[in-house]
């Protein structure tokens, strides 16, 4: 094991390595640059999503339904800024492959496609101008997206100082930075904001919401994915960053996601939703967390099972009728050429 | 709420379900105590012949979604909801979530004071939603149609099915929204508004009720009530190159889309971009701003709250905006340019492909200087475009626009291929010169003749083939008894019909075209274990097609000896004693009926010109609670997302056979979910029985054009055929289409593909990431550097 805060020793680069690498060829990390091209084949754009039918969904519901529609737009109205500016704070900076950035540019834009369409969202659905300005004030006015807000500036904060990751602490801090946007904000945090939508989506309420979140999920599933991807890479080429001591941070830190998001979860839940009840939301979000702390090889803290069915659905293929709502299964890029001898 | 309130036992399956701190609200305003035993008892109800169901878990469950102060009706929606969300672990639950639902619609109902059949009607008439004639005839026979309501009727629902049904189909007051018919007495209502006697009426019911035929969507959201528009299917010809017939073309499809109709429209009249306009000396921008129109018209066109209005373009590939016109549904490039709405479909001349296939040129001609083009076919066609290449605006590759037709499809499922000559050679309407089928439907299936001044309507209907099953096999008679009930409704619906434009109005009489379609030959397939490309298979989709067009003929031409034939039938093939078998070349299976079928038609003709067609189905096969039409199933386990909210759907035949093997456990279920619903991985099961069970993306799709070519010599127009491929290219697409316009088929409809990628599974089991490994790493293609493993 190295010695704690030594300069680490240049003999193959590493991913974590300082630098600004711009080599293609060979290429390190393939499986970065086949993500990328993955991702491009996702293309897709904010007048696709048809918010028509939602308008009419709105005057529908429960006051305290409304209520809830009304805290998580607020939190999506900047929740994947926040994202996109760790993404350019800290991110980029510091992954150190060509292929790897490749990745990353195509995520901020990403990013930015999902806050075109939380803001073309929220300039639907909230008509008067005085309550839209208040919607995009929610970090200051609404204590449970402060909370959330802090905890994530609190992070992007811890690491902003670093130019380059010099020391074995500077990079576990820089991973550490990492692992919260991948797993508590876009896993965590996220997460909890699908369900709310997907819980709406299968009383056959905002469609058009539901649809446009299918495509920033499954984004942000990608995003996801590839950050574990990049943690999994530094491991296996320093596996000296993770130690038991790290494994607590880091499950210290989803813990303490999960109290923020929970805390979210009561103001939201507030009025009583009939089939979404603050218990099992709490249970969802647990659920979530033990399978991020999965995915990173540390074992579960909760052990709790995920109540949801309607997140159940989530997970099996899709089929929609043309007639009511726009396929979100087709790809962007396909390649080849005419031929008549393939096989089909 | 209180969090105390919220903060029940652990497990919601556990043993301590009693709760007392959470009381419902009733609807005088009292609060009572939630009792667990009360919904046990509720629930049980329904459940006595459903043996795997456990109304505990229902209770429990459902009182751990609820807050404290809810209300009764939510208490209520919310055991259904919950209900159906078990239906993964057990279909059964599927049962069990509709009868709830149906207990709790007839409450809603019998709170307005209607106890019977003929109060709803009564109570509907009131409240303007049923017409007179139809309120005036079920007064006159209110006991013998009362009596007629299958109490049994209801349970035959899934839960989808009837949750479809409850949210669309059953009449609402029109100010407190709630429904004022149950299932059987909207089913009962359908039935009355096509029937002249109450036995007919009955007759007809029952047959709906089982749910072995339902006819289409817009029969069944308007027969019987002020606005009887029970066509499916409008073909709108390309308006004149001219603006005035332009915009009449727009009024006319806002008409037919207000009451359900679904609409093709051709463009490919109207001239080019670039192309002279004489009045203002200008040159024309062509058809995509048109188009960008329509798109938006057809949007704001709202179907009475129930969906929204669809329509279809159509265009010939030798327009000059044909490039344009496959780019309107990608999803970059400029807004004003693209059409989110509208859906895209070739309307293809043989010469395109014979060209395609030699790899020759292809000229793009402005229809304004070869404005009889669209009016062509065959060697007529082939002789004029020839000419007409001397004109050209512009030469490309036969093969580069075949490929651009091919990536549309690839990107969007839309640019649907279909055959222009094929189509009109083929069709009984063709049969004297100057009668040309212009374009197909919204769905592909439909293959009218049309002009300026007449749109084709068609109505339509499905067999349920799945309801038409014994131990052996098919019920032959059965389903011929369906097929003539069918028919007989289906002509009916003709002189019934409200007719939203003039131009529709103008035709269907003349006409009379009916598309009798065939839903559930998946189920038949199951219960019979063949595999969906087996001879097996193929033989028995023949067979039964070719029985459902014998016996629609043989009905037809029963009609016809009644009421005498359609005004139009001097025109048809049939009057000269071709039928649609002759027209392939085919020789029939059942030589003895066709017999005396050409003798009868020879003595006293056909009522309609056209009677099968074999449609989607999306909506009916649902309240069926079958397969889609004729088409293999997509998934094991998959959802179905609609305006009414997403559901779960388990291949119920494949859960028998894990049940039966032992092996319906949450790891086996575990493991289809993490498979997409595929079974392949699931060694357990015998090599035979998955193959009984792959899905629409595991089979090779050339099986889905052969059992398609097969049975079209048995279909007088065509089939909404789909064909499904996870991870197209360009060259896949282009053998495909090209084999099955080879097989000749006139018409296909969507390419189906999947996502690049997809959404992280929220509820499988996880294991840790693995980033990739050294050995992938060298085999990728991304590194040849370092690739050793093919050198």
């Amino acid at each position: 094991m190295t010695t704690v805060d030594e300069p680490r020793t240049a003999g193959r680069q590493l991913l974590l390595d300082p630098g600004m690498d711009l080599t293609l060829r060979p290429m390190r990390y393939p499986h970065f640059f086949d993500r990328f091209r993955d991702a491009i084949r996702n293309t897709w754009t904010v007048e696709e999503v048809d918010l028509h039918s939602d308008l009419a969904d709105l005057e529908r519901l429960s006051p305290a339904e409304r209520h809830l529609v009304s805290r998580l737009v607020a939190f999506f109205a900047t929740g994947d800024t926040i994202v996109a500016n760790n993404l350019v704070l800290n991110l980029y900076q510091h992954v150190n492959s060509p292929e790897g950035r490749l990745y990353l540019s195509r995520q901020l834009f990403e990013e930015a496609v999902h806050v075109q369409f939380y803001l073309n969202l929220l300039d639907t659905y909230v008509p008067d101008e005085q309550e839209r300005f208040a919607a995009f004030a929610a970090i200051e006015n609404i204590p449970s997206i402060r909370r959330k807000a802090e905890f994530c500036f609190r992070w992007i904060d811890s690491v902003f100082g670093l130019r380059e990751l010099r020391t074995r602490a500077d990079r576990r801090a820089f991973l550490l930075n990492l692992i919260c946007f991948a797993a508590c904000i876009e896993g965590l945090f996220f997460y909890g904001a699908f369900a709310y939508v997907y819980f709406l989506r299968s009383r056959g309420l905002l469609n058009g919401l539901a649809s446009g979140t299918n495509w920033v999920f499954r984004d942000e599933s990608m995003h996801m994915a590839f950050a574990f991807d990049v943690v999994e890479t530094a491991r296996r080429e320093e596996p000296d960053l993770f130690d038991a001591d790290l494994e607590r941070q880091v499950t210290e830190m989803l813990a303490e996601a999960v109290e923020c998001e929970v805390q979210f979860a009561e103001d939201l839940l507030d009025q009583g939703v009939s089939g979404l009840s603050l218990k099992d939301m709490r249970a969802y979000l647990e659920h979530v967390a033990d399978r991020r702390l999965a995915q990173l090889g540390i074992a579960p803290r909760y052990g709790a099972q995920n109540p949801f069915a309607f997140m159940d659905l989530q997970d099996v293929q899709e089929l929609s009728n043309f007639f009511e709502r726009r396929v979100s299964a087709y790809q962007v890029g396909v390649s080849g050429s005419v031929s008549f001898d393939d096989d089909f | 709420m209180t969090s105390t309130a919220q903060s029940p036992p652990s497990d919601v399956d556990g043993a301590q379900p009693r709760r007392p701190a959470m009381r419902v609200r009733k609807r005088d305003g009292d609060t009572e105590p939630v009792d667990v035993n009360r919904i046990v008892t509720a629930v049980a109800r329904w459940a006595t012949d459903l043996d795997e169901v456990d109304p505990l878990r229902v209770a429990t469950r459902t009182i751990s979604g609820l807050y404290d102060g809810a209300t009764t009706a939510e208490l209520d929606k919310l055991s259904i909801q919950t209900a159906a969300e078990l239906i993964g672990t057990e279909p059964q639950y599927s049962r069990l979530a509709a009868r709830l639902l149906a207990a709790y619609v007839a409450k809603e109902v019998r709170g307005q004071e209607v106890a019977s059949f003929s109060e709803s009607i009564r109570y509907a008439h009131g409240l303007g939603l049923i017409a007179d004639d139809t309120a005036a005839f079920v007064a006159r026979h209110a006991r013998q149609l009362d009596d007629a309501v299958d109490p049994a009727g209801d349970l035959r629902f899934e839960y989808f099915g009837l949750r479809t049904v409850a949210d669309r189909y059953l009449l609402r007051h029109p100010r407190s929204r709630l429904v004022v018919e149950t299932p059987q007495y909207w089913l009962l209502r359908v039935a009355c508004g096509l029937s002249t006697t109450p036995d007919e009426a009955v007759g007809f019911y029952r047959l709906m009720s089982s749910l072995a035929y339902l006819p289409s969507s817009p029969t069944l959201f308007n027969s019987g009530t002020r606005h009887t528009q029970m066509s499916s299917c409008f073909l709108v010809d390309s308006p004149r190159d001219e603006l005035d017939s332009i915009y009449e073309r727009y009024h006319q499809v806002a008409k037919l889309s207000k009451f359900s109709g679904g609409i093709g429209i051709s463009f490919t009249r109207v001239r080019g971009r670039g192309a002279l306009i004489r009045g203002t000396n200008g040159r024309s921008n062509g058809i995509v701003p048109f188009l960008k129109t329509l798109d938006a018209g057809v949007a704001a066109v709202n179907q009475g709250g129930r969906r929204k209005g669809a329509a279809c373009v159509y265009l010939e590939p030798w327009h000059p905006d044909v490039e344009e016109f496959l780019e309107l549904r990608d999803n970059t490039g400029e807004e004003a340019r693209r059409t989110h709405n509208l859906n895209l479909a070739n309307w293809i001349p043989d010469e395109f492909m014979r060209r395609v296939e030699a790899d020759g040129d292809w000229s793009l001609i402005d229809p304004s200087d070869a404005p009889e083009l669209p009016d062509l076919f065959g060697e007529e066609f082939d002789a004029a475009y020839r000419v007409a290449e001397k004109k050209a605006v512009r030469t490309v590759k036969a093969r580069d626009l075949y490929g651009r037709m091919m990536r549309t499809l690839a990107q969007t499922g839309n640019g649907w291929m279909t055959f222009k000559d094929r189509s009109n050679r083929l069709s009984n309407q063709t049969g004297v010169p100057g009668n040309t089928i212009h374009l197909s439907n919204l769905c592909t299936e439909i293959l009218e003749v049309n002009s300026d001044t007449e749109t084709a309507v068609c109505n339509l209907g499905s067999v349920n083939l799945g309801a038409h099953l014994t131990d052996d096999g098919v019920d032959w008679d059965r389903l011929r008894a369906t097929v003539r009930t069918a028919v007989v409704f289906l002509d009916r619906v003709i002189d019934i019909n409200y007719y939203p434009a003039e131009q529709a109005a103008a035709s269907n009489p003349r006409w009379r075209p009916v598309g009798l379609g065939l839903m559930g030959l998946q189920d038949a397939l199951f219960a019979l274990r063949l595999p969906f490309d087996s001879a097996g298979a193929r033989e028995l989709s023949t067979r039964v097609q070719e029985e459902i067009f014998l016996t629609a003929l043989e009905t037809s031409t029963g009609l016809a000896e009644r009421f005498g034939v359609h005004p139009a039938y001097p025109q048809t093939r049939a009057a000269r004693g071709d039928l649609h078998p002759d027209l392939w070349g085919v020789e029939p299976t059942q030589t003895a009926r066709w017999a005396a079928l050409r003798d009868r038609i020879a003595a006293h003709g056909l009522r309609n010109s056209l009677l099968v067609a074999i449609a989607p189905t999306a909506t009916i096969a649902s309240i069926a609670g079958c397969y889609e039409c004729i088409e293999p199933q997509v998934s094991n386990l998959f959802k179905r997302e609609t305006m009414s909210g997403e559901f779960l759907q388990v291949n119920t035949y494949l859960v028998r056979e894990l049940k039966a093997r032992g092996l319906w456990t949450p790891e086996i279920r575990d493991r289809i979910k993490r498979a997409e619903g595929s079974v392949q991985g699931i060694v357990e099961l015998p090599a035979e029985v998955r193959e009984l069970f792959r899905t629409a993306w595991e089979l090779p799709q050339r099986a889905l054009i052969d059992l398609a070519a097969a049975r079209a010599p048995y279909i007088d127009q065509s089939q909404s055929l789909n064909l499904f491929l996870s991870a197209p290219t360009i060259g896949k697409l282009s053998s495909m289409y090209l084999y099955a316009w080879k097989s000749g088929l006139k018409t296909t409809y969507y390419l189906r593909s999947r996502p690049a990628t997809r959404i992280q599974q929220a509820t499988v089991t996880v294991a840790p990431v693995v980033a990739a490994d050294a050995e992938a790493l060298a085999c990728s293609l991304e590194n040849p550097e370092s690739c050793e493993a093919c050198q």
